[in-house]
This record gives C-alpha cells, structure tokens and sequence, in this order.
C-alpha cells in the first residue's frame, strides 16, 4: 500500500535495491576510509534533507522518509537485516527472540519478547505494551499509518483502538514476555508483518493523540533530544538500550542530527563542496544538475549508487475510451520512449528502464520484456499497427494527469511527444502535488492516464500485485488500481497464490503473474528510478538498504574519524 | 490628532477585515476539501467526517469566519486542543501551530528587509544626491544609466548570476543559510550578504532616481534661490533647506517598501532558500496548507497596512505643509 | 516584486504629468534622435517580429519548440547537453535544453510570444481599467469615489505575489495565459487609477472643463471630449513602464511555477527551469536570462525617454 516516496519527493526515500550496482562506492574496500570504511565510534553524522518527517508517532508514520529513521529510536518484533543486498531484507528478530511461532495452520503467531529490553524511560518492555501499540492501529484518528496489521488481524468490527474501545480483546498475552495474535487467515509471512512499524512497543496508556508525534518514547539506540518539526532534529544516545539485546544496530555514532528545510540544490552543493561538518553529512539522492559534477575520482570514491526498488510507471484506465480496447493499451506501451522519459528524470544515472511490472529487487520477479524496442526507445510502427487494427489509425485524444513537480511534467511532456506520431494527443493535466493521489484514486475524478509509481513494503510480489491490479480491490476512494483492471483469470490468480504455503513458490508465482497482467497493458512501465548519493568524506559503515527506500541503512552508518 | 490616529486605525482594521474575509472566500471555494488532505493515505469516510467536525468544516461558511476571527482576538478550541490567543490555527500538512511557524520564521524576514533596506537607503539616496549635485557630469549619467539598468533586471536573475559567479565560480560567499547571528557572527553576515544585496539594488536604483529627481526640482524652487541670492554656500543650502523637502517623498516610499517585505520577500527567499515568511508563503501555497496561506496573507497584509498609516504620520511630522492642511 | 519599483516610479511621474499633451509627432522625433533609444527600439522590434513570425522563422532553423532531440545531450551525465556553451551549433543556435534536447532558439522565439502576449494584454486590460475607473472616481467624486478608493486601498493593501500564486496554482489549469492576464490586471490597476483620479480632480476644476459645462455639455461628452485627451501623456508613460513590468510578473510567475503550462514555452519559464542547471549549463540559463532583462531594459529606457521628452514639452 505504498506508493513511491521518491516521486512523493521524500528525501531518504524510495525503497531500494543494490542488485545491478554494488551499493559500495567504486573501489572502496571494507578498511580503507571513505563511505564503505570501518565506522568508528562517537560523533555525530550530519543529514541534510529538504522534507521533514510526515511523523514520528510510528503508527502514523509509514513512507521510505521515516521508516528508515525509526530504526534508530524504536524497535519491532522483527526487523530487516542490517545489511547490503539481499541481506538486508531478510527478515530476522528484533525485540523478539524468533521471527514467529505459527499456530492453528498460520492462523495464529506466538512471539516472545527478549529480556532486558527497555524504553527511554527505564521501563522494561513488556507485551503489554507491544500489544497496546498494535491495537493503536485501529485508531480511526491515529491509526493512519501501515494498514497490515489491520488488514490480517482479527478485531471486533466496532473496536476503535485503545482510547475509545479499550482493550483488544483478540492479542493475547498470556505473560509479561509473550504476545499471542490471532489473524483473519492464514498467513505464512507473518514473521514480516510485525517488522511493520504498527509493532513499535509504545508503554501502556501513553500516546493518545499526537503526543508521541512530538515527544517519542524510544525503545532503539537513539533517543529524540530535541525537534522542531520542518527544521531540525536531534538524536543523543537512549542508555536505555542495551547493545547485548541487538544484533542488527551497530549504532556506532554518539549522535544524529537532521536539518530539514534545505532546498536540493543546496544540498547538493553543499555535499560536493563538503566542508566543516559537511564531511559527517549523508543526503538523499541527488539532482539530475549535479550528475555531471561528481565524475571526479574523489568525488566518484564518495558515491553511492543502486536502485530504488520502486517502479515509475503510467496507468492506463481502462474503463475509458478508446482506452478499454487492449490494442490500444499495447500500441502505446509500444510506442511510449522510455529513454526520453528517462532522460526527463535524470538520464542512465538516475533511472533503468522499466519493463516488467515488479522492479528488479522482487525476489522471484522475472526479466521479460513484452513490449519490446530497440534501446528502449519506442515501437511507432508495431503500435501504428495494433492501433490499425483496433481502428484507431486517425489518433485521438487522451488526458494525461500529473503532479504540478518539474519532474513529473518533464515526463508527461516525453510521452506527449511520443505519441505524436500516432496522432495521439495528449492533453497534460497538471494536479496539485498535495491532492494528486486523492485525485487519480479517485475513479470518478480521473482521466485516461496518470503517472504515478509503487514500492513494495517488503520486497515481494504480495505488496505489489494485489494491490495494483487485483479487481476486486477498486474502491470509489483512495483507489490503487488506476487501471481500474478487473480480469477474472488476474483475479483467480492472486487467490491462488495466496494461498500457497511455501513463500518461495509465491514469490516465483508471482513473477509469472506480472506476464499475465502485462499481456492486458493495463499500464505502461516506464522506470526503475535509482538512487545516487554523495555523502562526506568522513562517513563511513555507509550501504544501500534494500528495504529502505533507497536510503543508506541508518543504523549501520558511521564516521571513519569521530573526533572530526 | 488623535482622533485622526484612531480613526486610520479603524480604516486599518476594516481593510484586514476584507482581505481576511475574501482570502478565506476565496480559498474556500477553489481549494479541495482540507478533511481528506488531511486524512491521507488509509483514509475512510468516518475519518473524513470526525475530521470536519474537529475544524468545524461541516458549519456554515460564515460561522467558520467568525470563528476564526475569533480565534485569532480569544482562542479557539480544536476537538480537545486548546489553541490560545492569537490563534491562526494548525498547518494541515505538519499539524504545528501556525502562530508558532510565523514567530519561527519571521526574524529570518526582518533580517533580510532591515538589511536590504540600509543598503539601499545608504546607496539609493547617496548616489541620488552626488548624482543630483553633479548634474550633467559623466558621474551623473553613468550613474542614472546603471540606475536604469538595475531597475530592469528582474532579481531572480540577478539572484542567480550573483550565486553563480560569487559561490560557484569565485567561491567567496557560503552558500545562504539562515545561521543564528549568535553561532558564528561571521558566517552570518556572508549568508544574508547576497539576499540583501539582490533584494536592494531593485530599490537603490529606483530611489537614487527618486533623490536625484527630488533634489533637483528642490534646489530650482524660490526659497532656495533665494537663499542662493542671499549669498549662501551651496553645501549648506543642500544641508539646511534642500534635503528635508526632497527626502520626504523617499519616506513615503520607504515606508512601504520596507513593510512589504517584511510581508516576505517571497522571490529572494526561494531562490536562496532561505526559511522566513516568503519561503513559508510559497511553500504552503505548493502544498495547499490553507491556515498557513491565510495567515502569511494576513500578516504581509497588516504590514502593508500598518506601514501605510505609520508613513502618513511620519509625513504629517515631516512636512509643514501637510500639518496646516489637516490641522 | 519586480513591477513595484517600476509601478512605484509610474506614481511619481505620472503625478507631474497631466499637462498639455504633448503630440505623437514631436516624441517619435526626438526618440530618433537618441542614440540609446534607436538602439532599445531595435531590440523590440527584432523581438517582436520574431514573436510575429515564430513559425516561419523555427522552421528555417529546423527545430520546433517541442521537438526532442536525444542525440544532443548525455544520458550518462544527466542529460547535460553534448558540447560546450550549452550545446550551441550550427544545429542548435542557442543550444538546447538538458534532459531532453529541445532547441533554445525556437523556445526564446515561442517564448517571446507567450511573454509579450501576456504583458501587452494585462496592460490593455490594466490601462482600461485604470483609466475609466480612475476617472469616474476623480470626475463623480462623492460615493463613487469613496467605493472606487476603497477598493482601490484594498487591493493595494493585499500581499498580491502571494496571492497572485495561491490563486494561479489552487485554479484548474484552463487558459493559463488568460488567467494569467486576468490575475496580474486585477492586482495592476489601482496603482494607474490613483493617478488619474488625481489629474481628473485637477483637471475637472480647470477653466475649460467650467467652460464646456457651462455651455451644456453632457457629462460622458465632458469626461471624453475634455478631460480624456489630457490624460493621454499620462497614459503613455504609465504603459510603456507597465509593459516592462509585467513581463517581469509573468516571467516570475512562471519562474515560480504558476505560469505557463508545460510544454508551453515561456521566458520565465525557461528560466526556472535552468536554476538547477546553473552551475553546469550556465547557458541555459544565461540566454533567456538575457533576453528578459534586455526587453525589460528597453522597454524602461524607452518609457524614461518618453517621459522626459513628454515633460520637456510642458517645462517649455
């Protein structure tokens, strides 16, 4: 359920793969300084961010912007590794001290807590307060965030979180150090739902409403000393935390601290020039401008580089005319340029193309390409046939909605002027970035076309198949299948590869459903949008993380020299 | 005259009434439902509804207003929050309190209007004055001419030539970045150097022109002449008789100018990305937080409004003739 | 923000004008005559011939204002444009756009339409505006100059940048330019109005006005016939600085983002777009950078020399 933060333009953000590139910078060995460097411990790494964080209340919180920083002060049941490639994604124990005991055929999941785990506050954690924060979800207010818990646990239909209702009647915790959750149905990757940040322990009775927004209560190795929202935030040692419990954060430097506000360009500048305490600084990805300014040695020996994990891509609707013909959706899947809508973001650098539905750091995604061209750069004639064919050879006319961001209207313009040629013209719609996803998840509001993008919330097909293309999920609000795609084999398929036990066999059943949804061109896949980073010269302990959006693992992160 | 006061006051009043009245009727028509920005991503209709209810969306449009106006002289309560006086609010993106963005971010814009306004003042008028003793000479000219030119560039250009050829190629100036004053003196003054030095030659042209055309008309009227028929010294003549009529004008549009921009010098601050009121100003608009549109609205109106009535009485002190008129 | 100084300076000239007019004649004359003046006059009139024939003159150059050309700028680097000083060639006059190659020369040349398309109308819309309502308030005084003030007071009181944007970009994109003329003309006129409510106080007292009156002249024939022609300098001047700053509007709004909608090419469009570009593509930033402030620079030396030739002929 989660759209692309890097096109919501969250800094930190997109999640992100390190399959093609190494995610290390060139060259750089595990002893030698620069960003893949041994972390020393002590100080303080600097970030530079132009968004500030949507919230820090973990229940409301829930894009690549945060989800990457509330490993620093909260823990979950379990976590993703702390580590690059695929490492990192595997789901391993956090404040438990297994990944899940399955019950009643994955009916219901068993967890118990580690000893010695404690909040800011000195209070040790308990399951009473691992349940309390679950049942927050159910929150209408405050419950804003990762709707998984929601979705798979059972609840009474008029439970209202634990300010309203009271108690969950349905998380059992029989003991101070074990939690019992009863689901809906079965579901076999449990272990991976409750490292969603619904499973942040939040201590019994606090939090009601937006108190832990401004004030957390930390259970991770950092504890919030001081924020202004939109401006800065800083992050001190929680003693409270003992390393003996986490494997997972190595939580070298003394500190963090976050200025927010920074416009790009500064950011860029100011990471390339990298002086003071700019050498302890990490920044998001940086600006298509600035590409060509970092092909130095020196500063190539401070980049990071991988995918982003997300897929950029166009919805077609296809409940509009002529739109609802599928020749007419695969003629402009051929026909689209996917290099000028690349170049439209940044060039090779920043984006590979796209042509499957899942990105590349899907596991068990497969590598095909339906709609093929040479270079990627768009098929007039094989689309002017299928258009032919469905008597569309004299063109139309087709609205194309997009965000009002440079970006985004950059790549609208590219597929306005590929389709050309097919006398296809495409009126741009510009939206409002802060209504666009209420407009285009609306069915009654959209047009033909929207450019928009997804992230998986773990990487598998379960958090990007369904969502985007399962029917019978169209909602007349806040709806995710743009395509408003309702095919009866689509259907049949997802059912059945829910209820696979093996997650193996799911992952690659899912790759095979990519190809059948594809043959239907309910969308145009456009890109897989890479993150590219400089950070300074003094960090180290820096890689990509696979299941963070792009963003370099923050608890891993560190200074080569701490008294810099 | 204090009748006169208290009534430029009430005028003040009625005018940030209307302004206030008409950006909300305005906002309220064009902008999407504020409930479902709110609600995000997980939204339901239920959560919509309690949403309204909380910021009193679901009441007439005019029991709104009042509301609001009310909470901005008494306080206002949200649901279960208190929002004590003056209350404008809490931003729909980031849920602070608007009072507390604007008291955040105004120092940034006064720092930037008072030191954009000292420099033109001290060129614009320098220069108007040589320029206007000088008559005719090439100083004249070549002055009036770069005048002329200053006028025209618009300043996000000028922006960023400075920023390219002062920070990017020369590497003299930091990068603009609001330090506090108190952190590094130094740092601070390098940082707003280039904001005030864009924001000002605009107006240092124009008000060299204005003195020089001022002075001028000043030094060819009778009492001047005759105290140059009385044997006077010219220097002295310019100091005790020309300066006070030719720079009283300049006051009038100083006034203004510099209550403008303490409204946010929304262009200047975007470029350099600075975070006063212009930035906030511009920043809300993009993300359609409409409290805070209100409120930037409001504050750059009652600047202007204020600055208005200052200036006519600053006028009044300065200016004889004004004074026998209205007395 | 960058027509108040201009708007500001108008108020001060203007309230010395109001004299006899000045003819046409005489100030086509002298403007030929100055050296500075032949040379602005020549910059606008290359502008607007290439504003006129834009389509004639992007296809003797070969590029549309819309056409990619992929091949002229690097992928690997960013899209930065191939070849020194921005791409510029015999292919590309002005060099092309990064990202996606389109040409600069047909973009300034399609641009130049939008930007002075914009500001002539907003300064059609303004000076009708300003002039008729200017005139009501100064000839009837009275209720209707109180209402006409007022909302002149109000409108002047309002931060109108900020609101110009907020308006601009919560509006459904529609006829972009159209809102753009309307928008910028709302906030304009009241600074033209309060000058000519001025001279029209002064100049309905004068002897000539008594004079038609008294022998029975309508009062639309006495606002017409009488007063009008002696608004005209006035008039003048105040539009040929209005020009200038309402390209500089335009260009700012676009540059802020609530201009133009892509892919529509206009100056302050460009512009913003190049911000980023700055320190690698100084070019693409540099050539309409030029443009827009040559055209608001001829178009205030202009005014100026028509003000002082205006104000000559009455000092003589």
């Amino acid at each position: 359920m989660k759209r692309s933060t890097m096109l919501a333009g969250l800094l930190l953000s997109g999640s992100l793969a390190l399959t093609a590139c190494s995610g290390n910078a060139a060259g750089a060995d595990k002893t030698s300084a620069g960003p893949g460097g041994q972390a020393a411990t002590g100080g303080t790494v600097q970030v530079l961010a132009n968004a500030g964080f949507s919230h820090l209340d973990p229940v409301r919180g829930f894009d690549g912007g945060v989800n990457n920083f509330y490993r620093l002060i909260y823990r979950t049941l379990t976590t993703q590794g702390a580590a690059p490639g695929a490492d990192g994604t595997k789901i391993v124990p956090d404040l438990a001290t297994d990944t899940g005991k399955p019950s009643d055929g994955g009916k219901t999941w068993t967890f118990t807590l580690k000893d010695g785990v404690a909040f800011e506050t000195g209070a040790p954690i308990t399951s009473a307060d691992v349940k309390f924060a679950v049942s927050r979800a159910w929150d209408p207010e405050i419950g804003i965030g990762s709707p998984y818990a929601k979705q798979i646990i059972a609840a009474p239909a008029s439970y209202q979180g634990p300010y309203k209702s009271g108690e969950m009647p349905t998380i059992e915790t029989p003991d101070a150090k074990t939690v019992v959750f009863h689901l809906k149905k079965p579901y076999a990757d449990f272990g991976s739902v409750v490292a969603q940040n619904t499973f942040v322990p939040v201590p019994k009775g606090t939090g009601a409403g937006t108190e832990l927004d401004s004030k957390p209560i930390a259970s991770g190795p950092y504890k919030v000393s001081a924020y202004k929202p939109g401006a800065s935030l800083k992050l001190v040692r929680n003693d409270k935390w003992d390393a003996k419990t986490d494997s997972i954060r190595a939580a070298k430097p003394d500190g963090f601290q976050w200025t927010f506000g920074l416009d790009p360009a500064t950011i860029d500048e100011r990471m390339i020039a990298g002086q003071g305490t700019d050498a302890n600084a990490i920044a998001g990805t940086i600006q298509a401008a600035s590409v060509a300014r970092i092909q130095t040695p020196q500063l190539k020996q401070r980049t990071l580089s991988g995918l982003g994990g997300c897929t950029t891509y166009m919805g077609l609707n296809s409940t509009k005319k002529p739109l609802n013909d599928v020749r007419v959706r695969q003629a402009i899947n051929f026909a689209v340029n996917k290099q000028t809508v690349r170049d439209a973001v940044g060039g090779s650098t920043l984006a590979d193309l796209a042509t499957s539905i899942q990105p590349p750091t899907i596991v068990g995604r497969a590598d095909y390409d339906p709609y093929p061209s040479p270079d990627g750069k768009g098929d007039v004639e094989a689309a002017r046939k299928l258009l032919t064919e469905a008597g569309q050879a004299g063109g139309f006319t087709m609205t194309l909605d997009t965000r009002a961001q440079p970006k985004m209207q950059a790549m609208a313009v590219a597929i306005q002027q590929a389709l050309q040629p097919l006398k296809i013209a495409v009126k741009i719609n510009i939206i409002d970035t802060s209504t666009y996803y209420e407009v285009i998840g609306t069915p009654s509001q959209q047009h033909d076309a929207a450019i928009t993008g997804w992230c998986p919330d773990w990487p598998s097909g379960a958090t990007f198949l369904p969502p985007l293309f399962d029917g019978r999920n169209i909602t007349a609000k806040g709806n995710s299948n743009l395509s408003q795609l309702n095919d009866p084999g689509v259907n049949k398929t997802i059912d059945e590869i829910a209820a696979l036990k093996d997650v193996t066999a799911a992952n690659a059943a899912y790759g095979e459903l990519d190809k059948q949804i594809m043959k239907l061109a309910p969308m145009v896949p456009l890109l897989y949008e890479k993150v590219l980073m400089v950070v300074g010269s003094n960090i180290a302990g820096a890689y990509l993380h696979d299941g963070f959006s792009g963003g370099i693992d923050l608890v891993s992160v560190g200074l080569t020299d701490a008294g810099k | 005259m204090t009748r006169y006061v208290i009534g430029r006051l009430g005028g003040v009043v009625v005018i940030l009434l209307a302004v206030c009245l008409f950006t909300y009727l305005i906002f309220f028509k064009l902008s999407p439902d504020p409930a479902v920005m709110i609600c995000g991503k997980t939204c339901t209709p239920d959560r919509i509804d309690s949403i309204r209810t909380v910021l009193g969306l679901n009441q007439p449009l005019l029991t709104q207003f009042w509301e609001f106006l009310q909470g901005i002289v008494a306080g206002r309560d949200y649901g279960t929050a208190h929002c004590s006086a003056p209350c404008l609010g809490y931003s729909f993106q980031t849920n602070e309190s608007v009072w507390t963005m604007i008291t955040a971010r105004l120092p940034v814009s006064i720092t930037v209007a008072v030191g954009a306004a000292i420099l033109w003042l001290l060129a614009g008028v320098a220069g108007g004055l040589i320029s206007a003793v000088r008559q005719g000479t090439w100083w004249d000219r070549s002055a009036m001419a770069l005048a002329l030119t200053g006028v025209s560039v618009p300043n996000y250009v000028l922006a960023l030539v400075l920023q390219y050829l002062l920070v990017v190629k020369l590497q003299v100036l930091p990068f603009p970045s609001a330090p506090a004053f108190s952190d590094n003196p130094g740092l601070w003054f390098e940082s707003y150097l280039m904001p005030w030095t864009v924001l000002a030659i605009g107006y240092a042209c124009l008000y060299a022109r204005l003195t020089r055309a001022n002075v001028i008309d000043t030094l060819a009227e009778n009492f001047v002449r005759t105290a140059r028929a009385k044997g006077l010294q010219r220097s002295l003549i310019l100091r005790r008789h020309a300066l006070r009529p030719a720079l009283t004008p300049i006051t009038t549009i100083f006034g203004m100018d510099f209550a403008g921009l303490l409204g946010g010098a929304l262009i200047t601050e975007t470029v350099f990305g600075l975070n006063g009121i212009g930035k906030l100003a511009a920043d809300s608009i993009a993300k359609n937080d409409q409290p805070v549109i209100m409120a930037v609205t409001l504050l750059a109106a009652f600047f202007v409004v204020i600055g208005n009535v200052v200036v006519d009485l600053v006028y009044t002190a300065l200016d004889p003739r004004v004074r026998i008129t209205s007395a | 923000m960058s027509t108040t100084p201009t708007l500001l300076e108008v108020e001060e000239v203007g309230a010395a004008a109001g004299g006899p007019p000045t003819s046409t004649q005489r100030i086509l004359t002298r403007l030929v005559h100055d050296k500075a003046a032949v040379l602005c006059l020549a910059f606008l009139l290359i502008v607007v011939l290439m504003a006129a024939f834009a389509p004639l003159i992007t296809k003797l150059s070969g590029w549309g204002p819309y056409e990619f050309d992929s091949s002229a700028i690097n992928s690997a680097l960013g899209g930065v444009p191939n070849g020194s000083l921005g791409g510029i060639s015999g292919e590309h006059w002005f060099g092309v756009e990064p990202q996606n190659g389109r040409d600069l020369f047909a973009r300034i040349v399609y641009g130049a339409r939008v930007s002075i398309t914009i500001a002539i109308s907003a300064t059609v819309l303004t000076g009708i505006l300003g002039v008729v309502l200017g005139m009501l308030a100064g000839f009837y005084r009275g209720w209707v100059d109180q209402l006409i003030s007022r909302v002149m007071d109000f409108l002047m009181a309002f931060p109108a940048l900020i609101f110009m944007i907020a308006i601009l970009s919560s509006l459904p994109a529609g006829n972009r330019p159209v809102l753009l003329v309307v928008v910028i003309s709302a906030f304009g006129w009241p600074y033209l109005a309060r000058v000519i409510r001025g001279q029209t106080m002064t100049l309905a007292n004068r002897e000539f006005v008594e004079a038609a009156r008294a022998s029975g002249a309508k009062n639309l024939a006495l606002v017409f016939r009488e007063i009008l022609p002696n608004l005209r300098s006035s008039i003048i001047v105040m539009s040929t600085l209005a020009v200038p700053g309402y390209i500089g509007t335009e260009a700012g709004l676009s540059f802020l983002g609530v201009g133009v909608t892509p892919p529509t090419a206009s100056w302050g469009q460009m512009i913003s777009s190049s911000v980023s570009w700055y320190s690698v593509d100084p070019m693409f930033f540099a050539i309409p950078g030029a443009f827009l402030f040559l055209t608001v620079l001829s178009l205030t030396v202009l005014g100026d020399k028509i003000r002082s030739v205006i104000d000559a002929g009455e000092a003589a």
